[in-house]
């Protein structure tokens, strides 16, 4: 099961997820919804919360996002995440 | 200072900020001190597109079996966004550019535009194919009060800004005498008006242009204007990129990393652009409601429209550090995401079917008995 990790988003119960999909595919998966558009990392729609982990993008994504948060349409988790949703 | 298109003095634009510095003199591009605004060029770049790759034709007779209050939605949105790009393709240039101080921002702002010009090129495309004199549709614009009202509170930041900054060009800082009375031109209002011109122009791409995506994206589900949808499609794809570019400068000079008299600019507009916003959101759900008078359109009406402004009103101001005023938790309009990912825009001509490529193709299919008539 190394290609997995645990992903708690908010209070929802913990699932796991492959570290080599992009997050918001896994996320999907889940039924997690979250916001989406260009799903290539320039819109910043599925814009995030990171709480704890570390996470990797194939390029660096476009859209702007501040310290602590992730985009996830691009991004792959690299370790277990804590994440939370906006609004 | 004394507006000059091409300073002479040695600038070295790392160390300048975004707006307000030395003016750009060589457009050099191998050194950049926000490499992002080179990323957002290159992008935009790979996404050209010309509107006659689009087939309208099935959409002329769409439009012609339309109910009349659904040819109104379609016509008025239509309106309302031709003034969006009229004014965006415009208004960046003659706006930012006297005052940008960074090459990579100064030729970003100038594609961003020039996107936009597209834009309207499209509208015209579109126009032309449904309506046998385009001018009943052109000249409402000016005309229609609904749309003017919009015309004002989109290019009033502009209006502000422009006339203060060409104060500043001509005369730069101090007091100046103008036809008679003294007026204080100061870096800080300078500031303060870009600041929220630009706080207008991220509502304009964030919020304005969404009732009407909308609208289109919800014709097509229903498997009308099919190729308005495909030209809408490319638009939303420019116009996301046009946001990211907003939401770097504003964030940029909330952060204060740039110039930090811009971040106690932000903040202290905070307020006043939280009102820009919310404004913005009202005058849609107004627009919405002009839209569906005479009726509503098979898979959206008024009610969820104007949620969907509140919801992607909350989205947008939270990406650029504000609160989110409205109580709505979740996407009214799921399907819409599907309409604006980008993966599915078909970019390869050869792999898609836009027909001014296809027409005159070979058919280079050879079979063994395609000879079989030959005679020698």
């Amino acid at each position: 099961m190394s290609d997995e990790v645990k992903v708690e988003v908010e209070d929802l119960v913990p699932f796991y997820v492959s570290k080599s999909e992009p997050l918001l595919n896994s996320l999907e998966e889940h039924d997690i919804r979250i916001e989406y558009q260009c799903r290539s990392g320039y819109c910043g729609a599925c814009r995030v919360t990171l709480l704890e982990g570390r996470v990797d993008y194939d390029e660096p994504p476009l859209a702007f996002i501040k310290e602590n948060e992730i985009l996830t349409c691009c991004c792959k988790a690299i370790t277990d995440l804590k994440i939370m949703r906006p609004l | 200072m004394q507006y000059t298109i091409f300073n002479r003095k040695p600038v070295n634009s790392l160390k300048e900020p975004m707006f307000f510095g030395e003016t750009v003199n060589v457009a050099r591009y191998d050194q950049q001190k926000y490499p992002i605004f080179e990323s957002l060029i290159e992008k935009q770049l790979s996404f050209f597109w010309r509107p006659e790759e689009v087939d309208l034709s099935k959409d002329r007779k769409d439009f012609q079996d339309l109910a009349e209050h659904e040819q109104h939605i379609f016509l008025s949105n239509l309106k309302y966004q031709t003034l969006l790009d009229s004014i965006q393709g415009r208004s960046p240039n003659i706006a930012l550019l006297p005052v940008c101080s960074l090459p990579e921002l100064e030729t970003w702002i100038e594609t961003w535009a020039f996107s936009e010009t597209i834009h309207s090129r499209s509208y015209t495309h579109i126009i032309r194919n449904i309506k046998s004199d385009p001018s009943d549709v052109f000249d409402d614009i000016v005309r229609n009060e609904e749309i003017l009202k919009r015309a004002d509170s989109v290019s009033k930041y502009y209006d502000a800004f422009i006339e203060y900054m060409n104060l500043y060009t001509m005369f730069g800082l101090g007091t100046h005498e103008i036809n008679g009375k003294p007026i204080d031109v100061t870096l800080f209002e300078l500031k303060k008006r870009l600041y929220l011109c630009l706080v207008s122009v991220n509502v304009l791409e964030a919020i304005r242009f969404y009732v009407s995506f909308a609208c289109s994206f919800a014709f097509a589900e229903r498997a009308l204007m099919e190729g308005n949808a495909k030209v809408i499609k490319l638009i939303a794809r420019d116009e996301a990129l046009h946001l990211t570019g907003t939401q770097h400068m504003l964030n940029i000079m909330a952060s204060g990393q740039d110039d930090e008299e811009m971040a106690r600019v932000a903040e202290e507009c905070k307020q006043e652009a939280e009102e820009i916003f919310i404004e913005a959101a009202e005058q849609e759900k107004q627009w919405a409601e002009y839209l569906f008078k005479d009726g509503s359109m098979i898979g959206l009406n008024k009610d969820i429209l104007c949620q969907y402004v509140e919801y992607i009103t909350n989205i947008r101001m939270q990406a650029v550090g504000l609160n989110s005023p409205f109580d709505v938790k979740s996407n009214p309009l799921p399907w819409m995401n599907a309409w604006l990912v980008s993966d599915n825009v078909q970019v390869a001509p050869q792999e898609s079917e836009i027909s001014s490529y296809l027409v005159g193709q070979v058919d280079s299919e050879v079979s063994a008995d395609d000879f079989d008539d030959f005679d020698l």
